[in-house]
């Protein structure tokens, strides 16, 4: 049996987060209403992030949709993040 | 049937130092493991006729390939002997399908285990019992197949407690979790035919699912008063747990079935019968601590089942006493029961040949 494996290279890291567009994928529940909101809140004060992008997974306990991690491409940084 | 082992080899004499050995790796559930020899994992393999690279299915979130060697370690390690190792993989087979949402279910912090139902003639032949004990350590097979998914899940998919699994509590499901229908006197056809497999054929099917709620009635002979008390405990289960619809499992003993028989229900009447009573409202979390989250939607009913054809009745249970129980689905619709016969094999359905 042959198996294909393919090796990715993480995204580069970034040195400051001033001025970039930072994604945020929320499960859905209850408690990230407030959770991200301060997550966003604490980017654009604390790190002078310019954009902040918030989407939302239909299933919290499955993976994102297709549609996010196709945006999340465009994004500079993309945090995932319970909020339970 | 003889095929090449893959897996890494470690030769130790000693049957206290095997078991240090396992449980220094994290390769078990805290109980002592059989040795997985090379003999006993061939042995499991010649008796489902796969080769050991045969590849079971596809975790797609995890990106691992399942394939029969390492299930079949685990299923020895477990120990389960040869004829128990096709339940195993049929129920891998079952839980590898899309609409199971098997990582989820395996990471949530909801904390269900995997139901593993038997059907057909496979329970006489390995000795599955379905009567005293049901759900407790009823026989050895099926302890052995229930700890086997337990072990497969922690080894292949590393679903030990802290890393994949972030259960917040889990339950005794997790150790091992598999019952067998009492079809001979049940009084209707076996849950896997209600779910469209061939009589003759044996089957499982698998649920996320959370642990055991037991109910008592052993004061009426009427089904819906029986049925009643069954539906109360679903409503709880709604108001306390999850409000979602889903695959509900009712357990039932031969003393209610009894009286179900006697009045002539079957599995139809039982099923028509919780769908209109397992039903609240959302109002009703208000008197539970929950009514920050009830919002506009007071008057909004909700339903323990999506259709009748969603509960999954089972006849199971000791020969005296009034007790049954209910086994709620971990995450409503969006994780789905699903039944298999046993000896499918992925990849086999013929509009998929070229």
């Amino acid at each position: 049996m042959n198996l294909n494996v393919t090796i990715l290279e993480p995204a580069p890291r970034l040195k400051s987060l001033k001025g970039k567009t930072v994604g945020l994928i929320s499960n859905g529940k209850e408690g990230t209403a407030g959770f991200f909101a301060h997550v966003d809140r604490l980017l654009r004060e604390r790190y002078q992030v310019s954009k902040v992008i918030l989407r939302t997974k239909s299933n919290y306990s499955a993976p994102a949709e297709d549609e996010i991690i196709d945006e999340a491409r465009r994004w500079d940084l993309a945090i995932s993040g319970l909020g339970d | 049937m003889s095929s090449e082992l893959n897996s890494q080899h470690f030769d130790i004499d000693d049957s206290v130092d095997v078991q240090e050995f396992y449980h220094s790796k994290g390769w078990t559930d805290g109980f002592p493991i059989v040795p997985p020899t090379p003999t006993a994992v061939q042995a499991c393999l010649n008796w489902a006729l796969m080769p050991a690279h045969q590849i079971i299915g596809f975790e797609p979130v995890r990106e691992r390939t399942i394939n029969a060697e390492k299930l079949a370690i685990n299923a020895v390690m477990a120990g389960c002997l040869p004829m128990h190792f096709p339940a195993v993989v049929a129920a891998w087979m079952a839980m590898l399908k899309e609409e199971f949402l098997l990582h989820g279910a395996t990471a949530s912090t909801g904390g269900c285990a995997i139901l593993v139902i038997l059907n057909g003639t496979i329970r006489q032949e390995i000795g599955a019992r379905s009567d005293f004990n049901v759900l407790g350590s009823a026989d050895r097979a099926t302890s052995v197949i229930g700890r086997a998914i337990r072990l497969t899940l922690i080894n292949i998919l590393k679903v030990s407690p802290g890393a994949i699994d972030r259960s917040t509590l889990g339950h005794p499901g997790k150790i091992s979790y598999c019952i067998s229908e009492d079809e001979e006197n049940s009084g209707w056809s076996s849950l896997a035919e209600s779910r469209d497999i061939p009589k003759d054929a044996s089957a499982v099917t698998v649920l996320a699912a959370g642990a055991p709620r037991q109910i008592m009635n052993e004061w009426t002979t009427k089904p819906e008063e029986i049925l009643d008390t069954y539906a109360a405990e679903m409503r709880a289960n709604m108001r306390n747990y999850s409000i979602w619809a889903g695959n509900y499992v009712v357990i039932m003993p031969p003393q209610h079935r009894e009286h179900m028989k006697v009045a002539g229900w079957g599995r139809q009447e039982i099923a028509n019968y919780l769908f209109e009573k397992a039903r609240i409202k959302r109002s009703e979390w208000s008197s539970v601590g929950k009514g920050s989250v009830v919002r506009d939607k007071a008057d909004i009913e909700y339903c323990a089942l999506p259709s009748p054809d969603h509960l999954l009745l089972i006849a199971a249970g000791g020969p005296a006493g009034g007790f049954g129980a209910i086994i709620p689905p971990w995450l409503g619709t969006k994780s789905q029961a699903v039944t298999l016969a046993i000896g499918s094999c992925v990849g086999c359905d013929p509009s998929e040949e070229n």
